[in-house]
């Protein structure tokens, strides 16, 4: 689950992290207020989780109210990656003469944790160049491993006392809240020297969150992600016109291959997990029904532990309900014929292939 | 790594869950000697005629197994885990979706230090046809006994991809889901090389997807070592979105990390037929046998 930039700040400062005085404001007026509480020039920046926000618009440094106002309704109204703000954060810009990128974060190639360091900041850390990498251990860092990476870095006297102090919270923090990713991006260099975050990047493991109840419904959810969540399908929106629902979460991402490649568009990806029984079909049938632009279902099931005729029964259910928009089915694997039997007469349209069946639906035939 | 054979036996770990007794009933039918099954509290009972046991030392001193497929709930993941590893279970399967990350690196560097294997989490397991053992959760028909080695992240996908194998006359010598998370504990690249040394395999099939970067790391440890085995390859996600999960913990793009573009120029250049479509792998594994 990734942060927002502002939940991700509150979290720093919990852990005695610097940053500059912000304010958050659910509207234009509260960025008004803000402006007035705050030190001039403030940065203003769009609330959203896409990524590319800066050169997306998303943040202005405004000196003036009448143009923190203007600024304010163009960041609430612009939408970055398909998501608009619900709120922006207002900061006050901390001048500098340098930037530095720091992070603890999860390296899937080595199976261990590391943490990331450069002597420059705001760009993409991959094309970072002279960056420091080391081992972080799972049971924690202590001074010694973080002066060494100051030392690594070349880092002024004046400066790595602090640099030691922040990589220390940095790396208790994705510790202790099990982060995929904790990331500070820019590490401001100000003037007088001092370090300053400015950006701040989280995004906790998931499959931790059970043991952190505190970042339970801090995100506002989209209707269809919570309802799917709630059932407990793996739910993406795509924003197409085909709703694409299978079992396996690589079979349906190899059917948005094949539709793509077929020149569709899906509208969602869901998986129904394994061995769905009838009544999770006809949920998620529901479901992706009632999705707005979609206007056909494409349903890829390969039977093994889920049947087929279980699949076929919840299609059946969700038919016989009422309207529902037309259905193209590939249903193969264990129980096949007994689940083709069951939808022969209903307006399914069954496909012996997942190729036929996305060749069937991307044309409307 | 130490497969089981024909006949060796194996254990449960939450055996007398509702996934755990279905597929011990499963395993059992396919011809896998599930010895013993392992639930806190519930030792004494017996499940489709398995004997059960409080913990993991008990079962493998009476059963003698060395290898058990772990049903455990993620939040008691790690602690089966280490338990069945600190038993002496040298090949740990862990079925279970949604185990944190840090509990399976823990399980990694333990299994590591004890030179056991683990294949997942969040897998579909490990199933030798010719020796009729499964361990884990695979629909049984699908696979038939033959020399293409077949892995994949994805558990479904093994299954419509080993189907096809098996549809058009090409068997399995082994077929193994490595797991769908960011952390595999067997990577792809301990896997080819386990794999390097089957006498009985004569093709190999990878089934990546978009996230990480296992397929690249995979395609230069192919070029370096001079892999022997011709190499099929299926990735899924060309047309997924960055940065958002799909399905699987570890299938995200983030930034310009982890695109299907990426990994499939890296086994292209390194010498892997890379299939477009599930359904195009038969073909081409039977090009790449001659």
């Amino acid at each position: 689950m990734r942060l927002f930039e502002y939940q991700a700040k509150d979290l720093f400062r919990s852990y005695g992290l610097p940053l500059p005085k912000s304010i958050r404001a659910d509207n234009v007026q509260g960025v008004l207020d803000a402006f007035g509480k705050l030190s001039h020039p403030v940065a203003m920046k769009s609330q959203v989780l896409a990524g590319g926000r800066g050169k997306a618009g998303g943040i202005a440094i405004v000196s003036d109210a009448a143009k923190a106002q203007q600024e304010a309704q163009r960041i609430f109204d612009l939408p970055i990656g398909g998501e608009k703000p619900t709120s922006l954060l207002v900061e006050e810009a901390y001048p500098h003469d340098s930037e530095m990128y720091l992070s603890v974060s999860l390296d899937r190639g080595d199976r261990s944790f590391v943490t990331i360091a450069a002597m420059a900041g705001g760009v993409d850390v991959e094309s970072m160049a002279g960056k420091v990498i080391r081992k972080v251990p799972l049971e924690g860092i202590d001074e010694r491993f973080a002066a060494e990476v100051a030392t690594l870095l070349k880092l002024p006297s004046s400066q790595s006392g602090q640099f030691v102090k922040i990589l220390l919270s940095l790396e208790r923090l994705s510790r202790e809240k099990e982060c995929e990713l904790a990331e500070i991006n820019p590490l401001a260099v100000g003037k007088d020297g001092t370090l300053m975050p400015l950006d701040a990047k989280v995004i906790i493991d998931d499959n931790a969150l059970f043991r952190h109840p505190e970042f339970a419904k801090l995100h506002p959810e989209d209707e269809f992600e919570g309802e799917a969540s709630r059932q407990g399908f793996a739910f993406v929106r795509l924003g197409g016109d085909i709703a694409v629902v299978g079992n396996g979460a690589g079979l349906v991402l190899s059917t948005l291959d094949l539709v793509g490649d077929a020149g569709g568009s899906p509208a969602c990806f869901l998986d129904l997990g394994g061995g769905a029984q009838k009544d999770r079909v006809e949920a998620a049938l529901r479901l992706v029904n009632r999705l707005p632009g979609v206007n056909r279902i494409l349903v890829n099931i390969y039977g093994g532990i889920t049947r087929s005729t279980d699949v076929a029964a919840g299609i059946n259910a969700v038919l016989a309900s009422g309207a529902v928009r037309p259905i193209y089915a590939r249903v193969s694997g264990a129980e096949e014929e007994e689940a083709r039997k069951l939808l022969v007469g209903t307006p399914v349209k069954l496909y012996g292939t997942a190729p036929e069946a996305v060749d069937a639906v991307v044309k409307g035939a | 790594m130490m497969l089981p054979k024909k006949g060796d036996p194996v254990l449960v770990q939450g055996i007398t869950g509702t996934y755990g007794r279905l597929h011990t009933k499963m395993m059992l039918e396919y011809g896998t000697n599930v010895a013993a099954g392992v639930t806190p509290g519930k030792g004494g009972q017996s499940v489709e005629g398995v004997p059960v046991f409080d913990n993991v030392g008990d079962a493998v001193r009476e059963s003698g197994a060395k290898a058990s497929v772990c049903f455990v709930p993620a939040e008691f993941t790690y602690s089966a885990g280490r338990e069945a590893l600190e038993a002496g279970i040298r090949l740990l399967v862990l079925i279970t979706e949604h185990v944190p990350i840090r509990d399976e690196l823990k399980l990694v560097q333990l299994a590591q230090a004890k030179g056991a294997s683990i294949i997942g989490p969040n897998c579909p397991g490990v199933i030798i046809p010719s020796q009729r053992v499964k361990l884990g959760i695979m629909p049984a028909p699908s696979f038939s006994p033959g020399s293409v080695a077949l892995y994949s992240r994805s558990g479904t996908l093994t299954y419509e991809i080993a189907g096809q194998l098996t549809g058009n006359g090409l068997g399995q010598s082994v077929a193994v889901g490595i797991g769908g998370d960011p952390i595999n504990g067997t990577t792809p690249i301990e896997w080819m090389d386990f794999v390097q040394g089957m006498e009985n395999t004569k093709a190999v099939v990878v089934v990546g997807e978009i996230g990480g970067d296992a397929e690249e790391r995979l395609a230069r440890h192919i070029q370096k070592s001079g892999y022997r085995k011709p190499i099929v390859s299926y990735i899924a996600g060309r047309h997924a979105p960055k940065e958002k999960k799909m399905g699987h913990a570890g299938a995200i793009i983030y930034g310009n990390v982890g695109t299907a573009d990426s990994k499939i120029k890296a086994l292209t250049g390194a010498g892997v037929k890379v299939a477009m479509s599930p359904s195009q792998v038969p073909q081409l594994v039977r090009q790449s046998l001659g």
